[in-house]
């Protein structure tokens, strides 16, 4: 989440996604958050978990790969229930639909306000490992903020 | 066009990797060891050695490595630099204020100096690498040739003498099973001078050699390749040689992210070189192992992969993880990336992926009936209760370099007895079977690899 580059809106930094994000996620029910959760090598910019719904959410951050950004959001299928994509609204709209669709992965448009707006709904998936799931829920009642 | 059964000599690395190649070694072909390595930790070095050779008769090769005493390319500006900082380090002062620290030249490659002498041992006096002048006689070539050869000949021998437990022994040591000739990187700005440095080094070398066989390392930038004029030039340097074998190592070329000139130009010279002397890859993958269908004998590699290196290695990157190699793409991916294609490619049991993956030893014995313990393979922790970065644990590690020399031994094996139209369908029809998992864009270079192979 280092890297910065001209996207042609207020947004240089993909870390400059996180704070909208985090708060987006959480009016929807993932209060118990953390960022830049480890997942092997990687790193999941937003991890997220509704004990409500007994639901997890993982986001990867991007400025303009999306095609990037889809290879890693469906790694942390492996880990999280429900996994998104946010992007700078001018980069969502680039975004091929349909294979986000296919692979039921969602986007998030961040406004230049600071607001997002949920363009695809992440759906549920077959390719969750329980094991990865509950180790990471295990990590975020430890350390994360609420 | 020879066809050969073709080997792999390990590369010892570091002696944290002896272990590797002590349970393995009787799988491949004899072991590798650099001449800094060797003057780093000289005992150790040669008891391994030792022991290899009491195992199974593995024969070994000392890599005298003289290509540090040269110019180099600097890794972050491209630039040559003659300073030969790169076999530096940052060295406690004797004596200093606490913490103090100068930069100094690598105990190991000050004394390979003093062992080779003349012109290495001067180039580290005056801190400026080796050049043309410093050769430019034949007494002067001749001299280095001849310190360089009778080091890899008789180090080992010498290091047992001079351990009153190890001397009686001294005599069972084997001697290398071939000589290297002195070598220097031929960078692209000085191509012309180090080509003729080259073959005046090499043909000094097979001249003074008659009891062991003498083999050349060319070692150039990856622009040599294919760049035709200086190729036929080299090819006819190394002919004229006459060496027994030779060992290419191209800088920075990548097998797996070479483009298909790049690669055909590899096949053409193998082609080009392999009826008259041994064609190595200094530092290759399958695609050479591949390659001994047209002539390639062999080639070398580390436990942890090293299946293409630097001339100068970059300093400062984080310890890479030990990704998981997939023998039939040839490549190594990271545990979730594999994980993530089980769906794709109908793995739901543990038999699945033993039979459609690997069945190796360590994947029998990892994951056993449990499908979840690949994760083993990737396993994650922070190494201090400072870290900040989560990085993979030492066992992970190791189940993934013991996985990778189990299945580069079944590749050897498979090479060996299929024919060049098989392993090229073979590259071709497997890229086609993961090309609908999440590896689909990191697998272009199986389909690259079969129209090289294919081509006649």
């Amino acid at each position: 989440m280092t890297k910065s580059q001209n996207t042609g809106t207020r947004f240089s930094r993909e870390s400059q996604l996180l704070d909208p994000v985090a708060r987006f996620a959480k009016l929807k029910g993932f209060c118990l958050q953390t960022a830049e959760l480890p997942f092997y090598e990687y790193r999941i910019d937003l991890y997220g978990f509704s004990s409500e719904r007994n639901v997890t959410i993982a986001v990867e951050l991007k400025l303009a790969d999306w095609r990037r950004a889809l290879d890693q959001a469906m790694l942390y299928q492996l880990c999280s229930d429900l996994v998104y994509i946010a992007m700078p609204e001018k980069s969502a709209k680039k975004v091929n639909m349909t294979e986000l669709r296919d692979n039921r992965v969602g986007l998030i448009a961040v406004l230049e306000s600071g607001a997002c707006s949920c363009v695809i709904k992440a759906l549920e998936h077959d390719e969750v490992r329980e094991c990865y799931r509950s180790a990471q829920i295990d990590f975020l009642k430890d350390n994360a903020s609420a | 066009m020879p066809d050969l059964s073709p080997q792999v000599i390990l590369r010892l690395g570091a002696h944290s990797e002896k272990e590797y190649i002590e349970k393995t070694i009787q799988y491949f072909d004899g072991v590798i060891v650099g001449a800094n390595l060797l003057e780093a930790t000289p005992g150790a070095t040669a008891s391994l050695v030792f022991k290899l050779y009491g195992k199974g008769k593995r024969p070994y090769f000392i890599d005298p490595m003289t290509y540090a005493f040269g110019a180099y390319e600097d890794p972050s500006s491209g630039e040559m630099r003659t300073d030969l900082d790169w076999i530096k380090s940052e060295q406690k002062v004797r004596g200093g204020k606490k913490g103090e620290t100068k930069r100094d030249f690598k105990s190991s490659y000050r004394k390979l100096s003093i062992a080779f002498g003349t012109p290495f041992s001067e180039a580290l006096e005056r801190a400026v690498a080796v050049n043309e002048s410093d050769l430019s006689t034949e007494r002067a070539v001749d001299g280095a040739c001849k310190s360089v050869l009778d080091y890899q000949e008789t180090r080992l021998q010498r290091v047992f003498r001079e351990d009153k437990e190890a001397a009686p022994f001294a005599d069972d040591l084997p001697s290398p099973a071939v000589l290297f000739a002195p070598y220097f990187y031929i960078e692209k700005t000085h191509a012309e001078e180090l080509i003729r440095l080259n073959h005046a080094l090499g043909l000094s070398s097979t001249r003074q050699s008659k009891k062991i066989p003498v083999h050349i390392v060319l070692c150039a930038n990856r622009g040599l390749l294919t760049d035709a004029r200086l190729s036929n030039r080299v090819i006819g340097n190394l002919k004229d040689c006459t060496p027994a074998g030779v060992w290419l190592w191209f800088s920075r070329f990548d097998e797996h992210l070479a483009s298909k000139d790049e690669l055909t130009a590899m096949r053409w010279w193998v082609e080009q070189l392999a009826p008259s002397m041994a064609v190595f890859n200094m530092h290759g993958s399958f695609f050479s192992l591949a390659l001994s269908k047209v002539g390639m004998s062999g080639i070398a590699h580390g436990v942890g992969y090293g299946e293409q290196k630097n001339v100068v290695p970059v300093i400062g990157q984080s310890t890479p993880t030990v990704q998981y190699y997939v023998r039939s793409l040839h490549t190594k991916y990271s545990v979730p990336i594999i994980e993530r294609s089980f769906s794709a490619l109908g793995i739901e049991t543990s038999d699945d992926f033993l039979s459609k993956v690997c069945d190796c030893l360590v994947c029998r014995e990892i994951i056993g009936p449990n499908l979840n313990a690949f994760a083993q393979f990737g396993e994650i922790h922070y190494s201090t209760p400072i870290s900040k970065r989560a990085a993979q644990t030492p066992a992970a590690a190791k189940r993934c370099r013991f996985h990778y020399l189990l299945n580069r031994f079944k590749e050897r094996e498979y090479v060996r007895n299929a024919s060049l139209a098989d392993i090229a369908k073979g590259c071709d029809s497997v890229a086609d079977e993961w090309s609908k998992t999440l590896v689909s864009g990191e697998i272009a270079h199986l389909k690259r690899w079969a129209k090289v192979l294919k081509s006649s």
